[in-house]
């Protein structure tokens, strides 16, 4: 018997979190670069 | 019996066997003379023909069966050497009937007619070649291919030393430079839980519907290591679709791609140039990632910490023996282990099943809907975008790295000779790689 609260939660939740991670990713890829702009003062 | 003294394969061989090596055969041929991921399919397929000859011995185990109940045994009518099917009747009982939760060989019979017998006492010593869940049935390696498998995917050894090596193989600087990329091997990550949902409606249990879904992450060493963990009896199934379908990429990709797209969009010009990513970013993206990902999802550690450590060895400039060797030497020891051991997880009795040819269908659906969502995304995103991207690089959010962002190059190209997709499209490519271990991850955060 499969239950599906829980597949619906994996499946809804699962691709959430993996789509929030990788958002979280991409914003801290634009905030290295910004930071590292500063640092090394090479605006690109 | 050859001579009386030399006992053959022959007695054993089936139709099942030869079909197995058929196959085996094909992956071989596809490889040599279509040169379809050959490092790959060359080993698989011959993996897959030395577990298809009988006594061989490659992939055997040894489990030791064991009375689920107290009784007499009334009956033995298996003999030492007679072969028998999953839920083959090993002895009966005056207390009932007991199984086998295998298929495989009678190595040894332990106990005989009119014996008494206590629950879990040991009664016979059962050869199989088949992935059993280890904590319900131990089975003890006693083959040459049988113990890489264990001790090297069953044990998730294997897998996340190949991640590793793919870090060292892979550059980020496309994706940083246009990290809205991220969200293209996001949304591919869809195909993944849609086939997870597919697998649920056509029988498979939450852990064996993950497995499936996962093949839809294009990453063998993924899909393998989630296997292994949550259904090892169908990772033989799981390994050969998602090696297959990434072979096939130039087959499965296009028709999606020209099934959402008209030729207005496919031929979309992008600047051929993207951001120089400066070599203090390159460093710290995997740190960066490392942190955040494996906090959030820790189940992941093993396949992000290792993908992106092999990643470090790559950018730190410091460290160019452990690159060189992780590229070159130790890539090729790892795929010579995985791939040889997956291709001898595949024995007729287990491979042939209905259940296996639901598994590759649900596989391609998981792959075509992943690659679908992505350039979905692409085309919802032309909507705010000022400088339009090319949405058949959302389809490279499907990972398969780097054989779909040669795909959408290919393609771009057809319909635009300036364009030059490839650097693009590697974005959502490698993007898609850490989106699949995540979502591996989380299948195993929440029901391994």
């Amino acid at each position: 018997m499969i239950d599906w609260e829980l597949a619906i939660k994996t499946a809804c939740g699962g691709f959430g979190l993996v789509f929030g991670i990788l958002v979280l990713l991409g914003v801290s890829v634009e905030l290295t670069r910004i930071i590292t702009e500063r640092i090394t003062g090479d605006k690109k | 019996m050859l001579f009386g003294l030399l006992e053959t394969g022959f007695p054993l061989f089936y139709w099942g066997n030869a079909l197995m090596i058929v196959i085996g055969l094909a992956f071989i041929y596809l490889a040599i003379a279509k040169k379809m991921e050959p490092l790959l399919l060359v080993p698989i397929g011959f993996g897959m023909i030395l577990v298809n000859l009988p006594l061989g011995g490659m992939m055997d185990y040894e489990m030791v069966l064991r009375s689920p109940q107290a009784g007499t045994v009334i009956e033995a009518p298996m003999q030492k050497g007679d072969n028998f099917e999953k839920g083959g009747i090993v002895y009966r009982l005056d207390s009932g009937e007991v199984t086998s939760p295998v298929f495989g060989r009678i190595e040894n019979l332990k106990v005989f007619q009119g014996q008494h017998v206590e629950k879990g006492e040991a009664l016979a010593l059962i050869i199989t070649m088949e992935q059993t869940n280890q904590a319900q049935y131990p089975t003890r390696p006693v083959g040459l291919l049988s113990r890489i498998f264990q001790f090297g995917v069953m044990w998730q050894i294997l897998p996340p030393l190949m991640f590793l090596c793919l870090g060292a193989l892979t550059d980020f600087g496309p994706m940083l430079a246009n990290p809205k990329t991220l969200l293209l091997g996001a949304a591919a990550q869809f195909g993944v839980y849609l086939a997870f949902f597919l697998s649920l409606l056509f029988g498979f249990n939450m852990t064996e519907a993950a497995s499936i879904g996962i093949i839809g992450g294009a990453e063998g060493p993924t899909t393998i290591y989630v296997t292994s963990i949550l259904a090892p009896h169908i990772i033989g199934a799981t390994a050969v679709a998602c090696y297959s379908y990434m072979a096939l990429v130039p087959i499965i990709l296009p028709p999606v791609i020209r099934l959402l797209t008209t030729k207005k969009e496919r031929g979309i010009y992008m600047k051929p140039s993207l951001r120089k990513v400066s070599k203090l970013e390159k460093i710290l993206f995997p740190l960066v990632t490392t942190i955040i990902v494996i906090l959030i999802v820790p189940s992941s550690a093993p396949l992000m910490g290792c993908f992106m450590v092999g990643n470090l060895f790559k950018e730190s400039g410091v460290t160019d023996r452990l690159n060189k060797t992780a590229q070159t030497t130790f890539v090729d020891i790892i795929t010579i282990f995985l791939t040889l051991a997956i291709g001898a997880s595949m024995p007729a009795q287990n491979f042939l099943q209905p259940r296996t040819l639901l598994i590759l269908v649900l596989g391609v659906v998981s792959f075509a809907s992943a690659a679908a969502a992505g350039v979905i995304l692409a085309k919802g995103m032309n909507l705010f975008l000022k400088e339009k991207i090319n949405p058949m690089i959302g389809a490279a959010g499907v990972s398969a790295v780097p054989m779909s962002a040669r795909v959408v190059q290919v393609m771009g190209q057809k319909e635009n000779k300036q364009n030059f997709l490839l650097m693009h499209a590697m974005g959502p490519n490698v993007a898609g790689a850490i989106g699949a271990a995540i979502a591996g991850g989380v299948f195993l955060g929440i029901l391994g």
